[in-house]
């Protein structure tokens, strides 16, 4: 009886999974199908811009990606028939790419981030230029994140977001963090170091990583930490420095007008100070200063800008601090002193009455 | 007194006609349901005694009220004896633009010194933002720059402002006072000294402001015009401007909280605080207690006056 119970439970289930199993295979077109054609080098078609669209494929490409284990019509789930008998779409990722999909993709919100985002914004308002998933992490060859090889890898990362932002790539390459990055610093910021990977917003947009009250922020995950600038030999204290000044002090009330990191030092184009084409070289400060402070001269440099002054190294600042402290601790002292002796004698001459 | 006497035999009268009625009622009656009959009726004749002492008195009560609110004013003046005037309407007004200006100063100025402390952001959101908060802070210092201007102008060209300026000097004797006082405080001494028109904390007070007007001023001005400032000085100069005026900030400041209003608020004997300020005037009793060699003084220049009117 047990045994027929079970043998009719497996059938049962036989028959449930079987069609959909043969479905899949008589479904999906097999890669040497596709090859036959797209495997062809010369592939390719011409727009009717003028522009060559080079449509050479191989299994080895998807091979080694991520998807190394799908097949075409996976994502081009639109192709049945082989001449193609309408253009084939856009691949949409989030067929597979979202919270609590079954199809093995990554477990993540990054596509709703997108969407939020300044390009995904720009895609729902009908720009054709602004990039979706396949524009920054690639078609067929696709690796992870990690891999160094990747299109969104560390050291890759800056020339995909460059094909679109060239003037700012250009920018970005002659930048210390860009010189650093061809160096192959494992520490530098790219791109996305400081816009974010998928929640990347316009600096005016009050949700963005750079917008104008959020950068001294952004850059103090990096310059305020001792253990990474110790590598580098760069001081910590301008973060702190920043944060007492009152640039800071005004930009953690909210003024967006007031000078950040990046009003000084640049956005892209930061560069060390020695640099002459450096914003903050002695010799610029007086235009970088005259942004804001209208007719600044050459006497805006005379003295350090990130001044400490608990610092002795801070000279003449330093000893007026030191001035007042004891001044104050002095005469404060003394008030209060005198004080507690009115009242204690006033507490005995109430008793004496008493 | 007679009338009184008629009065209290008519309530002997009516008292005895009374015991009379009750123990009329309550005889025959067992003695305890007797007592309880009697507290009974002594307990309605209240009543009604209270009853007709409301009804007659609501007007006479409300008279004698005011007569009563009337005698103790007059008595009351006659304690206090004659007040004194001891700040003109001019020192008057300069101290209220100082105390309004150095409160705006304050309560802008600090939030600038400690921005992580939780009030700060509320302080600096209630004018506004920071963009409002420091031109409030300008106003304050505007405030402020007319008080010195306007003090140091009473200071030369009014007779008060020369006679104060001159009494406001530091002497000696005011290195004895202070010793005499800490041995006062310590029980040494029984008395407390004799003050004349401004006592040591005064003086003190005075010329703490002076200083810290001058830091404040002087600092905040370099920090106000800053890029004019720069033409002529490095940007270290600006640095130390900026040092002085947050570091005296908070001495000021520590020093008005603590020592001044301890001094004129928190002090026992001021407590919650006078209306000097507002009227300029103490009492003849204050004015022995806190300033008896000025008083002396007044005294003295009065009888001078007087004999000066008789002889001529």
């Amino acid at each position: 009886m047990r045994k027929f119970a079970l043998t009719a439970v497996l059938v049962f289930l036989g028959g449930a999974f079987l069609p959909g199993l043969a479905r899949d295979a008589s479904a999906s077109i097999s890669l040497e199908k596709c090859t036959l054609c797209h495997g062809k080098p010369e592939f390719r078609k011409l727009l009717v811009d003028g522009r060559v669209r080079d449509l050479f494929v191989t299994g080895d490409m998807l091979a080694g990606s991520v998807h190394g284990k799908k097949g075409c019509t996976d994502c081009h789930f639109d192709v049945s028939e082989i001449p193609h008998r309408e253009h084939p779409k856009r691949v949409t990722c989030t067929h597979c790419h979202f919270k609590g999909n079954r199809e093995g993709a990554p477990q993540s919100d990054n596509v709703l981030a997108y969407f939020d985002s300044a390009h995904g914004q720009a895609i729902a308002k009908g720009n054709t230029k602004a990039p979706l998933c396949q524009d920054c992490h690639g078609s067929h060859a696709i690796l992870k994140a990690k891999d160094p090889g990747s299109k969104v890898a560390r050291g890759q990362v800056a020339e995909t977001c460059g094909r679109c932002h060239m003037e700012i790539y250009a920018q970005y390459k002659g930048s210390i963090h860009g010189v650093a990055l061809a160096k192959g610093i494992a520490e530098v910021p790219s791109c996305t170091g400081c816009h974010g990977e998928h929640k990347i917003y316009a600096r005016n947009d009050p949700k963005s990583t750079v917008y104008a009250t959020h950068v001294s922020e952004q850059c103090s995950k990096c310059h305020a930490s001792v253990k990474i600038m110790g590598k580098f030999g760069i001081e910590t204290e301008q973060v702190a420095t920043y944060k007492e000044s009152f640039h800071g002090v005004a930009s953690q009330f909210g003024s967006r007008t007031v000078a950040n990191c990046s009003s000084c030092h640049g956005v892209h184009d930061i560069r060390p100070q020695d640099d002459p084409l450096s914003m903050v070289n002695p010799k610029n400060v007086p235009k970088t200063c005259g942004k804001c402070h209208p007719g600044a001269n050459p006497n805006f440099a005379v003295g350090k800008i990130h001044v400490d002054a608990k610092n002795k190294e801070s000279g003449i600042i330093y000893w007026t601090a030191t001035f007042f402290k004891w001044l104050t601790i002095g005469t404060m002292l003394a008030l209060i002193a005198h004080i507690f002796l009115d009242m204690y004698g006033r507490t005995k001459r109430l008793r004496g009455e008493r | 007194m007679p009338e009184d006497d008629r009065k209290d035999a008519t309530r002997d009268a009516v008292a005895r006609e009374i015991e009379a009625a009750v123990n009329e009622q309550v005889s025959g009656l067992p003695p305890e349901q007797a007592d309880a009959l009697r507290e009974k009726i002594r307990l309605r004749v209240r009543e009604e005694i209270e009853r007709d002492l409301r009804a007659r008195t609501a007007s006479e009560r409300r008279e004698a009220a005011r007569l009563a609110k009337e005698a103790r004013k007059k008595e009351k003046l006659e304690e206090e004896g004659e007040t004194f005037l001891r700040f003109n309407r001019n020192f008057r007004f300069q101290h209220m633009v100082m105390f309004s200006s150095v409160i705006l100063l304050i309560i802008t100025g600090m939030p600038l010194k400690f921005p992580n402390f939780l009030l700060s952001r509320f302080v600096i959101n209630f004018w506004g933002g920071i963009q409002n908060s420091t031109i409030v802070h300008r106003i304050g210092a505007g405030m402020l720059i007319y008080f010195m201007v306007h003090h140091f102008l009473y200071t030369i060209l009014t007779r008060d402002g020369r006679r104060d300026f001159m009494l406001l000097l530091p002497k000696l004797g005011d290195a004895k006072d202070i010793a005499h006082n800490i041995r006062h405080f310590l029980g040494k001494v029984p008395d407390k000294p004799r003050f004349g028109r401004f006592s040591y904390i005064e003086k003190f007070d005075y010329w703490a402001v002076y200083w810290g007007c001058i830091i404040m001023i002087g600092s905040g001005l370099f920090l106000w015009f800053e890029t004019d400032v720069l033409r002529f000085l490095p940007k270290y100069a600006l640095d130390v401007a900026h040092e002085m005026h947050s570091d005296e900030a908070m001495l000021a400041t520590l020093a008005i909280v603590i020592w001044h209003f301890y001094n004129v608020h928190f002090n026992p004997d001021r407590f919650p605080g006078t209306l000097l300020w507002w009227h300029g005037r103490m009492s003849e009793h204050e004015m022995k207690e806190e300033h008896p060699l000025e008083l002396e003084e007044i005294v003295a220049r009065r009888a001078r006056e007087s004999a000066e009117v008789t002889n001529r």
